[in-house]
């Protein structure tokens, strides 16, 4: 029966990603491109060099962060749609901490760059968290409008505090990091850094304390009905604040690993990075489990390649990678209403 | 004093014109999100929609040079991603979240990607599409300093005034507001009484739908004669913000849209005629989000959804 049920939640993957790869063709097509060469840079490209290879797991890397989280929160019932957001306060953070922070040794540079990125996105979901638990406030409008206020965050910092000495074709950007403090690499001629590490630590730790251990069953409870969890003496507010802070904290701190251990330098095009929102598919695809969402990231990090390389065919490569996510998400609810057929008698 | 300017008569004049021009962007959204709410349905695509509707009223404006076709044209487009919308989570009665946010990637992808394609091959310059025209009322328009201001306003501005009073007494008046709101509060109730609350729901989603669209085209051909990818900047999940603030009231809509708007207007001719702000700009167009964050604590407590939002109807 177990094979069973990993055969059937694998196969809801595939339709996700089948439907977002057919509106990529089909956007493709309607550009007049050519959709044999686009369908195998979707499949081959990713696994085609090392270097892609290496894309494909510092995709995974940014997505299990960030994923950890939302699937965290969902698990209580709670939408953080505002990974987004704090993804991306948390690379501005790591940026003002390699530019304000002196005086320390690199590697403790380094952990507090790590750090302050974490504190940002803590400091992201904090507000939205406070409206949702003393103000009854929907949360998911509420880290929905915090994505938007984040990119002009982003766009103020960019032009004033974190800004560098030069200018690309009109747009500011940050200098480049300066080497000492980015996030040494394991594999050279790829951007695989030490936050892969980082990140599977992190995963071990969620895992053990959501599968393995009393605290994941009280999450399940409240994330089935409050009203059960209150009857049964959760304190239910505890358990939300708990859960966005935690999903905040790890956004921010993928956003700090993904600007100074891949990127190197923040532009305005890196404030809409879109890890936030695929989050919310490997979440939902992983079926809010520590290991589930895992195998999903790594699903979605072939596909992000895959997808970013077929874009290469048309202009606004990002317009066509938001398409065919908006159409995989369409995949996981079509998946999901299959599943629930199929599980009812 | 830099700031003088704020203190003119034709700063005052400019900024309210303004405000008033911007009221569609919201006011179309947000009458018919409400519409939806009440019947059960949160619809998050509507940012998707909306974005779906500027390219595509944009794109119908250039090809026909005539406004009108532009907004005709996208709400066709508009109407089927609405009844995807429904078929989704009314019919199939998947999780209407998910549902939502899936419209809304690909509505803000698609529309990018695609106005992308037809500029590049097009050769469509930076230049503007026709607009839909502005409409003088005579006499009042005549009105020294207000009356220009008030009376000098695009066709799409008065009708989303008069739609106000008109949510309000469809929901609240007729027999359509009172099945609209009993399949939201109560659908089983509807259902013993003969309602069909698939039907109902499908009617009020795709107005929403549509006014949402309307809210989009008026964006592109109504108030700037372009488009961009993401170019409403959220409006969408504004609109929906202020949904809630209004605690599902057509007319407290209206007034948290018009303070929000006039706050936007406020710092955007604030921006222009200051130039020594730099990048500071970028932190005074926070302002209207930071309004609408800080009324939340202020008209959220009060909110009262209707009972079953968000929930799908099962017989049994």
């Amino acid at each position: 029966m177990q094979g069973r049920r990993w055969l059937r939640v694998a196969s809801y993957n595939g339709l996700a990603i089948a439907l977002g790869l057919v509106i990529g063709l089909v956007v493709v097509a309607v550009g007049g491109g050519n959709v044999v060469v686009a369908l195998s840079s979707f499949f081959i490209s990713p696994i085609s060099t090392t270097t892609n290879l290496g894309e494909v797991l510092v995709r995974f890397v940014a997505l299990y962060t960030v994923g950890l989280g939302v699937g965290l929160a969902l698990k209580a019932g709670l939408w953080n749609v505002g990974g987004e957001g704090q993804f991306v306060v948390g690379q501005i953070m790591a940026f003002v901490g390699v530019i304000y922070i002196g005086g320390v040794p690199a590697s403790v540079h380094i952990f507090l760059i790590l750090l302050l990125g974490a504190a940002g996105g803590l400091l992201w979901i904090s507000v939205p968290t406070i409206l949702r638990t003393k103000f009854a406030a929907n949360e998911i409008v509420i880290t929905l409008l915090f994505n938007i206020v984040a990119t002009f965050v982003g766009l103020y910092a960019l032009n004033g505090p974190i800004r560098g000495r030069t200018q690309s074709f009109g747009f500011p950007l940050t200098d480049l990091i300066p080497p000492s403090l980015a996030l040494p690499l394991l594999i050279p001629g790829t951007r695989i850094s030490i936050a892969l590490f980082i990140t599977l630590g992190v995963a071990v730790v969620m895992y053990l304390l959501v599968e393995r251990t009393a605290l994941g069953l009280r999450l399940s409870i409240v994330g089935e009905s409050t009203e059960t969890a209150r009857y049964a003496g959760i304190n239910v507010n505890r358990v939300f604040i708990l859960v966005m802070l935690v999903a905040g904290t790890l956004a921010g701190l993928a956003g700090a690993m993904h600007a100074t251990g891949v990127l190197g330098f923040l532009d305005p095009g890196e404030l809409q990075p879109g890890f936030g929102y695929l989050a919310i598919i490997v979440a939902l695809l992983g079926r809010k489990n520590m290991l589930g969402i895992g195998i999903a990231s790594l699903l979605f990090g072939y596909v992000i390649i895959g997808a970013q390389d077929m874009a290469q065919l048309v202009p606004a490569q990002s317009g066509m990678v938001f398409a065919m996510e908006g159409a995989m998400l369409t995949g996981v609810s079509l998946a999901s209403f299959l599943l629930a057929r199929r599980g009812s008698p | 004093m830099a700031f003088d300017f704020i203190f003119t008569q034709s700063f005052f004049s400019t900024v309210l014109f303004q405000a008033l021009a911007l009221l569609p962007l919201l006011l179309y959204a947000s009458l018919g999100e409400i519409v939806a709410e009440k019947s059960g349905v949160v619809n998050l695509g509507i940012e998707g929609m909306m974005l779906m509707a500027a390219f595509s009223s944009f794109t119908f404006d250039y090809v026909t040079k005539n406004p009108f076709a532009g907004v005709v044209g996208s709400l066709g487009v508009v109407a089927v991603m609405g009844l995807a919308f429904c078929f989704m989570t009314i019919t199939l009665k998947v999780d209407q979240i998910v549902a939502g946010l899936g419209m809304y990637l690909f509505g803000l992808g698609l529309s990018g990607v695609l106005y992308a394609i037809f500029t590049s091959g097009a050769g469509v310059g930076a230049s503007g599409v026709p607009t839909v025209p502005k409409l003088e009322i005579p006499l009042l328009a005549q009105i020294p300093s207000i009356g220009p201001v008030l009376f000098e306003q695009n066709l799409l501005v008065y009708l989303s005034l008069i739609l106000v009073p008109a949510t309000s007494y469809i929901l609240s008046r007729t027999g359509l507001g009172l099945r609209v709101r009993a399949v939201g509060e109560n659908p089983k109730a509807a259902d013993t009484m003969g309602i069909s609350v698939a039907r109902v729901r499908y009617a009020a989603t795709m107005t929403g739908a549509i006014l949402a669209g309307v809210s989009g085209a008026y964006l592109a051909v109504g108030y700037t004669g372009s488009f961009q990818l993401g170019y409403t900047l959220g409006r969408g999940f504004i609109a929906l913000s202020m949904v809630y603030l209004s605690n599902w009231n057509p007319y407290r809509a209206f007034v948290a849209v018009f303070v929000y708007d006039f706050v936007d207007s406020l710092q955007s001719a604030v921006v222009i005629n200051t130039p020594a702000l730099e990048a500071s700009s970028y932190l005074l167009a926070l302002l209207p989000y930071i309004f609408v964050l800080a009324l939340i604590p202020i008209f959220g407590r009060k909110a009262r959804a209707p009972k079953f939002l968000t929930i799908p109807y099962r017989k049994n």
